[in-house]
């Protein structure tokens, strides 16, 4: 790749040819202000708050749309650059409300930003502002246009990344406004994206809008546990509240880029689900009745233990999924395989078919973590059976206990009456799950596990990179977090005797057992993921 | 050819003028047969010396951008002639659709030819239907006879000449917006550089040229490029047409050469002001040019003289003001076009042009402020050199043009809290 050299503000610099003044000076530190500039959307150099002075042009130049040149001498604090963003902050403010506690956007908004940074603090302009009414425009979006700054950043997102026209420009002038047509909505499912990228609070998230104050909240990096993409998010919590309020994107130049799709965004709905599983449960003939964990796991345990010393390991199977984490697979194999002798053990696959954007795809296998389990090795033993079979066999009775690493709809294991025959016939059934499902309403055992908000870990994408969810927060309730459940059962079955403090050892060990996890720790996978020793290869370890 | 000593007007006033039967008895496409004998090197070698620059109001040298048409691409290449006249004050070129579009169909073929395009789009403003429908026919006959399309007059150049109709936006005169436009995008100027001869319609090689330029064309084949760069002052060559309208008793377009003293063009060609009133103000070149005080038109019609005066030669289409025009009124209306016509695109100019538009509205009616009128000249500053077109440019200049050579007459509306001239006569 070519590279340029240049100056900006007096400071050399040397970047890809084709890179604009505003990338050229973030490398070096100097702040460039942009509205409608985004690195993953088209330049359009609309909004010119981002002008700059290059050393013998009579005319500013728009940052954004200006690629550096060899010896360019780039300038971003003269006079004339300082008058001309003036000039923009003050136009983009006539008609805009200067009402700041009333918007949602207030304290994430680069409009009031730049207001504080270099705006005037005076209006000058005395005439009535244009007013529009507040609409909905679909995609869970609100469009309040009298803070439209028409950066174009919405039109374009739909556009681009969406392929989409399902939002466009209108009008012209000062009239000029963004709308949808012809009474249609938002429809596709990258739309949420718009109210990370909306400089103001002209499209905020009907999800989030009014419900707290950006400063109220603490970020927390994350990732998407809704397809096997892996996407980085931010997870939004509420201290005071307890709550998690909102997900947003976070960059991840090698997943997701700067989106995640409407899914992911909801994703927090889910973790306040009312009727999530908050205690264990034990069910006796028909009567389900709450218990504890001292006494649902060894109790789980001795059941287990007493099957498979009546019928032998074959009795048993452990229907696993891809939403856990690797740790938890990791577990899972060592307790299971390993520690029990059990072959019958898998992972549910049912993949959907793939939702294809130009620039985003949403995977077709709506688990994160299929690919580590696999890797992980949590797949029939020799003469183990797969899920289907184990259900089969549950129903001729050869299987006595069924252990279920996560519920579902039972679809998803086979045919629908099939499965709750097989089910209805089993001595031991043991779900864990957060969420209530007809797999946990027919268990002996119900074991509230936790969402991946609540619990630390790692997945392994569909790429094969492993990416780290830390804990956010803990949900009020009797639950447990899985790997404890788990680490929990298996000391109690025997067959796992360490006491690791947290996900963070149990990955250590994974990683010195497994080749395909090896060489990795916390500091390698950092903030972005890092890739399976293996990634490039299929990975499968029997 | 021209009885009337006139060049691009020789045959308008003619019945038929528009028909290729009149246009070919009179020499027609005889300069397309010269241009197809020669290559394209000396076309536009011919055109850069005889100093034909752009008559849609830049001034820029035809041939220079006809050179910039690299020849090592092989995109195809596209010729758009440029009939959106939308300035107020201009309608010029609204003549030569009309009366004379095959003169029009025969420079834009030598162009075509010379650029190495074959497909040439005429863009025509949409009000300009009937012109539009007079153009057609012209490029039916012209088709019929073998001077559009394959093997043009049978030396294998092939040219299709296409018209696109637009749809009502000053803004798509603007050479990238009318690219746009043809594209079937919005009608909203580019980002330059690429510039259109390197990247144009359809991502190709293009050259966007004026009517009036592309008329000019056929008759520096003919004549030679000695001949059209002996007319006018220096670098400011050839004929040209002069749309006059305002106070003058005889409004129309006029052919004189580049550098017609503006007093001449008003007091000879117009037949002066009615009434014998005085001029007031003149627009020399269209709404975009700033005005020219009554003492101030003894001054060559071309474009560096007026450059040099502090206005713009424009299209050469002067609005002239007697003393009753109110020139606040007149700064209004000005700015009330630009801001109706600004794409709304770039910030300073979707913003600016509303806002000047409200403090000379302001002023007019009386209800202005003296820091009013130091706003309106900080908003002409804070749009022009900041946008991505020249309509910025074109609406900030005539409101600082008129709020400067006229500064009294502002102070005037608001001292005495009303317009002295009663709204004057411009409406």
């Amino acid at each position: 790749m070519a590279v340029v050299k240049l100056q900006v503000d007096g400071r050399e610099v040397v970047v890809e040819k084709g890179t604009n003044l505003i990338e050229a000076g973030k490398k070096v530190g100097v702040f460039v202000p942009s509205f409608c500039y985004h690195p993953g959307l088209p330049v359009v150099g609309v909004c010119r708050i981002c002008l700059c002075e290059i050393e013998g042009r009579p005319k500013l130049v728009a940052g954004c749309a200006t690629p550096v040149e060899e010896g360019m001498k780039v300038i971003t604090q003269s006079a004339n650059v300082r008058e001309a963003r003036k000039a923009v902050m003050e136009f983009l403010l006539i008609h805009h409300p200067l009402d700041c506690p009333m918007c949602d956007k207030g304290g994430e908004c680069t409009l009031q930003d730049y207001t504080m940074m270099m705006g005037p603090a005076h209006t000058r302009f005395t005439f009535e502002k244009q007013t529009w009414p507040e609409e909905d425009v679909g995609g869970k979006l609100i469009l309040n246009k009298n803070r439209c700054i028409l950066c174009l950043r919405c039109v374009n997102l739909c556009k681009t990344v969406a392929g989409q026209d399902e939002i466009a420009v209108l009008s012209r002038g000062e009239e000029t406004y963004i709308g949808t047509v012809a009474g249609r909505k938002i429809e596709n499912e990258m739309a949420g994206n718009i109210a990370d990228i909306c400089p103001v609070g002209a499209l905020t998230s009907k999800d989030f809008r009014f419900r707290s104050r950006p400063w109220e909240l603490k970020p927390v990096g994350s990732v998407c546990t809704l397809c096997s993409k892996g996407c980085n998010t931010k997870v939004w919590y509420h201290p005071r509240r307890n709550e998690v309020v909102r997900i947003t994107a976070r960059e991840n130049m090698d997943v997701n880029q700067w989106w995640i799709c409407d899914r992911g965004r909801g994703a927090f709905w889910g973790i306040h689900d009312p009727n999530r599983l908050l205690q264990p449960t034990r069910r006796q003939g028909d009567a389900t009745a709450p218990t504890t964990w001292g006494q649902a796991i060894p109790a789980i345990a001795e059941s287990l233990r007493a099957i498979v010393e009546r019928h032998g390991p074959s009795a048993v199977g452990v229907v696993a999924s891809g939403e856990l984490t690797n740790e938890e697979c990791y577990l899972a194999r060592s307790i299971f395989r390993d520690g029990l002798g059990l072959a019958n053990v898998d992972v549910v696959e049912r993949p959907q078919p793939p939702v294809v954007y130009p620039k985003f795809t949403i995977e077709g296998d709506r688990n994160p973590n299929t690919r580590g389990a696999r890797a992980i090795g949590l797949a029939p033993g020799p003469r183990g059976l797969g899920v289907a079979d184990m259900i089969r066999a549950a129903a001729e009775g050869s299987i006595h206990a069924l252990v279920f690493l996560r519920g579902g709809p039972l679809e998803q294991f086979g045919d629908p009456q099939a499965v709750a025959r097989a089910l209805g016939r089993l001595e031991l059934l043991v779900v864990m799950d957060p969420m209530p499902s007809p797999v946990s309403g027919r268990a002996h055992w119900v074991l509230p596990g936790v969402s991946f908000a609540e619990r630390e870990g790692t997945y392994t994408n569909s790429q094969g990179r492993v990416q780290r969810a830390p804990r956010v927060f803990t949900l009020r309730g009797d639950t447990r977090e899985d790997w404890r459940i788990l680490q929990d059962l298996g000391r109690s079955l025997g067959v796992w005797m360490h006491v690791d403090a947290g996900p963070q050892q149990i990955f250590q060990r994974l990683a010195a057992a497994n080749p395909a996890f090896a060489g990795l720790d916390y500091t390698v996978l950092g903030d972005l993921g890092a890739p399976l020793a293996a990634a490039s290869a299929d990975v499968a370890v029997g | 050819m021209e009885s009337n000593g006139h060049v691009l007007m020789a045959t308008t006033g003619l019945p038929g003028s528009h028909t290729l039967a009149v246009y070919r008895k009179h020499g027609g496409y005889e300069a397309l047969a010269i241009a197809l004998s020669k290559t394209p090197d000396e076309i536009i070698d011919t055109v850069k010396r005889s100093g034909l620059r752009g008559r849609g109001g830049a001034g820029f040298p035809t041939g220079t951008k006809w050179g910039f048409v690299p020849k090592s691409n092989d995109k195809p290449k596209y010729l758009c002639v440029n009939a959106d006249e939308s300035e107020p004050g201009a309608f010029k070129d609204r003549l030569l659709l009309a009366k004379d579009p095959h003169q029009v169909i025969e420079g834009t073929l030598i162009g075509a030819f010379a650029i190495g395009a074959r497909r040439a789009y005429i863009y025509i403003r949409g009000e300009f239907a009937h012109e539009a429908s007079i153009v057609q026919a012209a490029i039916d006959e012209a088709r019929a006879a073998g001077l559009v399309g394959k093997n043009i007059l049978k030396s294998g150049f092939e040219c299709e000449v296409v018209i696109y109709l637009g749809a009502g936006a000053y803004i798509c005169g603007e050479e990238t917006a009318l690219i746009e436009s043809i594209e079937g995008q919005r009608g909203e100027p580019r980002l330059k550089p690429p510039f259109p001869a390197v990247v144009g319609l359809f991502g190709c090689p293009t050259v966007v040229n004026n009517v009036e330029t592309l008329a000019c064309v056929p008759h520096i084949m003919k004549r030679g490029w000695e001949w059209f760069a002996g007319i006018g002052p220096e670098r400011n060559t050839g004929p040209k047409l002069y749309g006059l309208s305002g106070h003058v008793n005889r409004p129309g377009v006029y052919e004189a050469p580049m550098g017609i003293s503006l007093r001449t063009l008003i007091d000879e060609y117009g037949g002066g002001v009615p009434g014998g009133r005085p001029v007031k103000g003149v627009i020399p070149g269209g709404a975009s040019c700033p005005v020219l005080r009554g003492d101030e038109i003894d001054i060559s019609m071309d474009f560096d003289s007026l450059t040099r005066a502090g206005s713009l030669f424009g299209t050469g289409t002067p609005v002239v003001m007697d003393d009753t025009t109110c020139m606040v009124r007149a700064a209004w209306i000005t700015a009330r076009f630009f801001a109706h016509e600004s794409c709304g695109q770039c910030t300073p100019c979707r913003e600016g042009c509303g806002w000047m538009q409200r403090i000379l509205w302001k002023i007019e009616t009386g209800r202005g402020e003296e820091r009013d009128l130091d706003i309106l000249l900080s908003v002409t500053d804070q749009i022009e050199g900041n946008t991505i077109c020249a309509l910025g440019d074109a609406a900030a200049w005539p409101t600082r043009g008129f709020a400067k050579k006229f500064r009294d007459e502002f102070l005037q509306h608001i001292r005495e809290k009303r317009c002295p001239l009663g709204g004057g006569s411009l409406h």
